[in-house]
């Protein structure tokens, strides 16, 4: 493998897109972009990335990247991608993918009609735990998938919520979902494997919680949004929460046979079994079985720490290795765009609900 | 003459405002980013009768912005500068936004650049004092840092900020003085700064030892600023900003704890503090960045070089400490105390 990588977009989340490029042996980053320099300027400098560009024409002129990652604001994926794929390039795109359904279709439209590959950051479901939850689920060992919890925590003031409290210009504002619309990708990409209906009952609901001093203009910022999602044959909760402590990221599938337990920052993944003796013994034995679960879990962890493999991003690393695996072996992309699509289509229907005035 | 203070709401912004209202400055523009923080501006205002305050709500990211900010005013005190987040959020809110503000002034009609004077607040983070060995003193004199990138984001983008501001100054022509303080603290700021040591876990890593802590207190960093504002013989020149009598790192240590409250400690010498940063660059290293390199021998040559310091220039600019240290201790730790205090 040896592609040559480029950025557009030098904000917060270009940083993790450098460290974990920068893992991945035989790719080059070859150059980064920004439309203000000095973000263009400090990302190369603390990353010693050779070249840095204002202008992402010229970029991809003089550079010619095999892949193009776009970390700008979700507003302006489409015209770079279209102006990207044009220029030759596979797309790694931030997510969110896009304001709206039509932008997302269209995006990937002109990756594909252009030949070229594109995906999604949605790096949380190449984590350790979610790739065992995979293989329990495609191993029959949850049975079929009766109902989906899945959990984001968020802090309102850790580093990227006080980005957008504290400027009204930020992208975020400018979202139909606002805060939901920059995290809502991740609560719902790790649901749409276990519920495939294009078109699922929602019913959405939102409120603010946050009684503390209102910034510039967080003031009309809901945060917290519970919504109930119901299939052919699979139901679920998809639960953003900006209040609870700890900051968690979980994931709960019920399955006709078992019911499995993910935590994405504690990295484990538990099962809770259908009891096998009868009634008291029955209750004895599963909290047994399930610390079995957590100490196995706990090992395995501490063996990735030892090799060096338990960073944050570790899924992005993962996901971004499968990415260019596709490329170089015409394979298709990790992620398939229909799914893309349904994550997409499933946020503009809980938008249209709890923001109703930016739909008109 | 109207003056502006960007940051005019901040830890340091509200004394600057308090200082020139004391030194008879009646017409300010407090441009402020959270509204929520306004409050004390107000009872400024209340304290000095006759002071006309214009408050202006705004980012200096937004030009829009800037250029409201910058309309006649022949004198720009530009505190507002990013000190914590993620490294895009520093250098959007300090390089960024004071470059948004210098292209607001260029583009300005209104005053010519000679009538207009811009006092910049910029930091002791931006000297290489890597370079000259431990113990060396620091005065105006001193070389910049060559390799800011090493150090840390905010010493990197304070830098970069302050090569803006000499560039535009060259290429505009304005008057430019620039302030570079040490450790700004104060009732409203925060217990320690890293020249002191490190708070990992439960366990503070005091790590200065008895190295001379660059303290200026907010109040007497506040006046300096105020003094080479005005002062005639500022213009194109630099002050170290920090006050008289310093206390060691081990002294304000010991000073919180016996005033604040109990903390579990663990003093590293030097030689320790050295070695635990090779180890900690290497394992960076060869994990990829599993656990940050919280510590380096660049970082800890930076922070905690025992350097010696002069303020000898300041103070020929009629500048004079206000509150003493022990005084500016007192007061401190009283608020530390009602604060962290709380906590345990």
């Amino acid at each position: 493998m040896s592609l040559k990588i480029a950025i557009v977009g030098c904000g917060k989340i270009a940083d993790a897109h450098v460290e974990e490029i920068r893992k991945i042996p035989a790719v080059e980053l070859c150059a980064v972009c920004d439309l203000e320099p000095v973000m263009a300027e400090q990302l190369a400098v603390r990353f010693s990335v050779s070249r840095w560009y204002s202008d992402l024409a010229k970029m991809l002129d003089v550079e010619k990247p095999d892949v193009l990652h776009i970390t700008t604001p979700p507003q302006s994926h489409l015209p770079i991608t279209i102006q990207a794929v044009a220029a030759g390039c596979h797309i790694f795109l931030e997510k969110p993918v896009a304001p709206c359904y039509l932008d997302a279709e269209a995006i990937i439209g002109a990756a594909v009609v252009a030949g070229k590959k594109l995906t999604v950051n949605y790096w949380p479901r190449f984590e350790a735990p979610a790739l065992e939850l995979g293989r329990l689920y495609e191993g029959g060992v949850l049975g079929a998938p009766v109902h989906v919890e899945s959990y984001t925590g968020y802090d309102l003031k850790g580093e990227f919520g006080m980005a957008f409290r504290r400027d009204p210009e930020h992208w975020v504002h400018r979202l139909r979902g606002k805060l939901f619309h920059n995290m809502l990708d991740h609560v719902l990409n790790k649901i749409t494997p276990f519920l495939e209906d294009d078109k699922p009952f929602i019913h959405a609901i939102a409120y603010r919680a946050d009684s503390g001093p209102v910034e510039a203009s967080s003031g009309d910022i809901l945060d917290e949004l519970r919504v109930v999602i119901r299939g052919a044959k699979t139901s679920a909760y998809a639960t953003f929460c900006a209040h609870a402590r700890p900051v968690g990221q979980t994931l709960r599938v019920y399955g006709t046979k078992n019911t499995a337990d993910v935590d994405y920052m504690a990295r484990t993944v538990v099962l809770e079994r259908k009891q096998a003796f009868p009634s008291a013994l029955g209750r004895l034995f599963p909290p047994f079985l399930m610390a079995k679960d957590y100490l196995r879990q706990g090992l395995k962890n501490v063996n990735s720490f030892s090799h060096a493999s338990f960073h944050y991003f570790d899924g992005m690393r993962r996901l971004l290795e499968e990415f260019y695996l596709s490329i170089e072996k015409d394979l298709a992309p990790p992620i398939a765009y229909s799914e893309i699509l349904r994550v997409s289509a499933m946020m503009d229907r809980i938008f249209e609900q709890v923001y109703p005035e930016a739909h008109g | 003459m109207k003056v502006l203070v960007t940051g005019a709401g901040g830890f340091l912004g509200v004394h600057v405002v308090e200082r020139l209202l004391a030194r008879g400055h009646r017409d300010l523009r407090c441009f402020l980013r959270d509204r929520g923080k306004v409050e004390r501006l107000l009872g400024l205002s209340q304290s000095y009768p006759g002071s006309q305050l214009e408050l202006c709500y705004g980012n200096l990211r937004s030009k829009s912005d800037c250029a409201r900010a910058v309309t006649d005013i022949p004198l720009i005190i530009h505190l507002a500068a990013g000190l914590k987040g993620a490294p895009a959020e520093l250098f959007a809110d300090s390089v960024v936004a004071s470059r948004n503000l210098l292209e607001a002034l260029e583009e300005r009609n209104d005053l010519s650049m000679r009538q207009t004077r811009v006092v910049l607040v910029s930091s002791f983070g931006v000297y290489g004092v890597v370079a000259l060995g431990r113990g060396a003193r620091i005065d105006e004199r001193t070389p910049l840092e060559d390799h800011p990138e090493l150090r840390d984001t905010y010493s990197y983008s304070k830098l970069m900020q302050e090569k803006l501001f000499w560039d535009y100054q060259r290429k505009v022509g304005f008057e430019l003085v620039v302030l570079r303080p040490g450790v700004i603290y104060g009732p409203g700021g925060g217990a320690f700064s890293n020249r002191v040591g490190l708070q990992i876990g439960p366990v503070f890593f005091h790590l200065g030892g008895s190295n001379l802590l660059p303290l200026s207190y907010v109040v007497n960093c506040a006046e300096a600023i105020a003094i080479a504002a005005e002062h005639p013989n500022s213009v194109g020149q630099v002050y170290n900003v920090h006050d008289d009598d310093l206390p060691t790192a081990s002294r304000y240590l010991r000073e919180y704890k016996r005033h604040v409250r109990r903390i579990r400690t663990i003093r590293l010498p030097h030689f320790v503090t050295r070695m635990l940063a090779q180890l900690l660059e290497a394992y960076h290293r060869r994990s990829r960045g599993q656990l940050p390199a919280i510590i380096t021998l660049y970082k800890a040559a930076a922070a905690w070089g025992g350097n010696k310091f002069d303020n000898a220039k300041l103070h020929a600019l009629g500048w004079r400490q206000l509150v003493a240290t022990s005084d500016a201790m007192a007061e401190t730790f009283d608020y530390l105390r009602r604060k962290d205090g709380k906590q345990c």
